[in-house]
């Protein structure tokens, strides 16, 4: 009896052993491999010239399909790349800085406005205007001192825009952001919590176009819920961005802003200058902005957003249509 | 034909995106149990220690108890976001950040188990001649077990969910997914990958139920003893069994 008690113990401590071994086999195969792999990516891109690159991208569509553009071309000028999806610009422009990302394709005057905060303060002056060549200088000036290098930007713009139901522009005949003005409706905007106090939002709608604000749905902007609320008429004018394909998906139409209220968010690279400052880059990166335009843009997110291709077929399409691969 | 595709449509169920999607699935699925494991085993090893230590001094307790309880406060977002500037955008944050969640629930559970060892079982271990080490994994750690094991299912289960807030930096696992089709409003993305998700987390609870249940055999004992006290009927016994 005690026999058999004690080899049952035995098989027990056994089995725990064997489950300690199993989880640390596991935990040792996951730490050190990803721990490995993210270490070696430094050290390769670590030397100028040929070497990998990390390609920095958020997480909303257009960005993860110039991600993949900008992947496409600097693989074809012999680099090899990876791409890191980050959330949020603070957490990915520090990382920029710093050369754990080295290329992110961004957007002049929203990365002019985060660097100039983060330099002079959440009060500081705005540097960003709807004037794309000002505020591309302005946007120069921030990024250098701190390692940045920006390229030059192309025609293509993803910047704020204003959108109304296709029901409310037809019975008002609204095309534009100043005949909104003039209709005299009582309007409530969903947009970001943050609207009340940018130019751009609802003091510039209030001052430039005379639009009769009632108040703020502080949702995420362009988010799901903000267009969802527009559809169901319990907001009536939408903060998104020019380049939204969405927005048929849920019966809602852009208002022109006629009277040059946005900013001039003009698509562009950004590279940390020390490790993918070189003119080989430049150059790869620059044929993507010779030819990129808005509509291409919403053209391309539409494709992820209403047909769900997947963002590096939908890039990959784009760069063989327009003949931007040499090989 | 492609207009009529339930990917186009932005169906909540679609075979279509598992079709086209399994590798990516298959991919965030490996990664969300590879960061899910690392974290669990992680914060076990340092859990143990910290237990110990914790029994052992009674100035030790307070300060390991209060600090482990105020890192499961911080609310997830806030832990990565300030782990990134130490650790760099790698899968280290997210592991780091979910070990010390996994913490106050470990350290808890395994004082707990540790303190409802019956004296007397520690006397007669003594009394065997047992020494500090032998008596702590010979008798005390197996008599633990059923409240060690818990714990470890509560804190694999909340990490199995948390693991998704690493998405912010990219190394989410099925979160990954689950944000990409929040922010492009794809339906069948988030579906699919919350309820693999969900799936993951009972499918960990209940092997490690199973695991517990092989460990601790004794706590069944009692049943399969009971109809052998008639043993013509042992059958019947063997079948509960």
């Amino acid at each position: 009896m005690s026999r058999t008690s004690r080899r049952a113990r035995t098989g027990r401590a056994l089995l725990a052993a064997g489950a300690v071994a199993a989880l640390t086999a596991g935990l040792a195969a996951c730490g050190g491999d990803s721990l490995e792999k993210s270490g070696g990516e430094g050290g390769g891109s670590a030397k100028p010239g040929q070497g990998s690159l990390v390609i920095g991208s958020a997480s909303f569509t257009e960005s993860k399909v110039l991600a993949e553009i900008y992947a496409g071309l600097l693989k074809d000028a012999g680099y090899s790349v990876s791409i890191k999806t980050v959330d949020a610009r603070e957490l990915y422009e520090p990382a920029l800085e710093k050369g754990e990302i080295d290329v992110v394709p961004e957007y002049a005057a929203t990365l002019a406005e985060f660097l100039n905060k983060k330099q002079n303060g959440k009060d500081a002056p705005p540097v960003a205007s709807a004037d794309a060549g000002a505020t591309v200088k302005a946007l120069r000036k921030l990024a250098e001192p701190r390692g940045l290098k920006v390229l030059d930007p192309g025609r293509a713009v993803d910047q704020n825009a204003f959108a109304v139901t296709k029901e409310f522009a037809e019975k008002h005949q609204l095309k534009t952001l100043s005949e909104l003005g003039k209709s005299k409706e009582r309007i409530k905007l969903a947009a970001g919590d943050e609207c009340p106090e940018r130019p751009f939002c609802q003091p510039g709608l209030e001052k430039t176009y005379g639009i009769d604000i009632t108040g703020i749905d502080p949702l995420e902007v362009g988010s799901t819920q903000a267009k969802q609320a527009v559809k169901q008429g319990k907001d009536q004018l939408l903060l998104t961005t020019t380049t939204d394909a969405t927005l048929e998906q849920f019966g809602l139409v852009l208002l022109e802003d006629d009277k040059k209220l946005q900013n001039s968010d003009n698509v562009l690279p950004v590279v940390n200058a020390k490790k993918a400052g070189s003119q080989k880059i430049t150059d790869a990166l620059a044929k993507l902005t010779r030819v990129l335009t808005t509509e291409d843009l919403t053209e391309l997110n539409k494709k992820v957003d209403a047909l769900r291709l997947k963002p590096a077929d939908v890039a990959a399409g784009y760069l063989k249509d327009k003949g931007l691969l040499t090989k | 034909m492609a207009e009529q595709s339930c990917l186009v449509s932005n169906d909540w169920i679609c075979g279509e995106y598992l079709s086209t999607r399994g590798q990516e699935l298959v991919d965030a699925t490996l990664q969300h149990i590879g960061i899910t494991l690392a974290s669990v085993a992680i914060g076990l090893l340092v859990a143990f220690p910290l237990a110990l230590l914790a029994r052992a001094r009674r100035s030790v307790r307070g300060p390991v108890l209060g600090l482990t309880t105020v890192f499961y406060a911080i609310p997830s977002l806030a832990m990565f976001s300030l782990l990134v500037p130490v650790l760099g955008l790698s899968v280290s944050v997210v592991v780091t950040g979910l070990v010390l969640y996994s913490l106050t629930i470990l350290v808890r559970n395994i004082l707990a188990g540790l303190a409802a060892v019956p004296e007397e079982a520690r006397e007669a271990a003594r009394g065997m001649g047992y020494g500090p080490v032998r008596l702590l994994f010979g008798v005390e750690l197996p008599l633990a077990l059923p409240a060690l094991m818990a714990g470890l299912r509560i804190a694999t289960v909340s990490t199995v969910s948390l693991t998704t807030i690493g998405s912010i930096i990219g190394y989410g696992g099925l979160g990954n997914l689950v944000l990409g089709g929040l922010r492009s409003y794809f339906k069948a993305e988030v579906l699919t990958a919350s309820v693999l998700c969900v799936l993951l987390a009972i499918v960990a609870d209940v092997a490690l139920l199973l695991l517990q249940r092989l460990l601790t055999p004794w706590t069944r004992t009692p049943r399969r003893r009971a109809p052998r006290v008639g043993a013509a009927q042992s059958p019947a016994g063997e079948a509960v069994a």
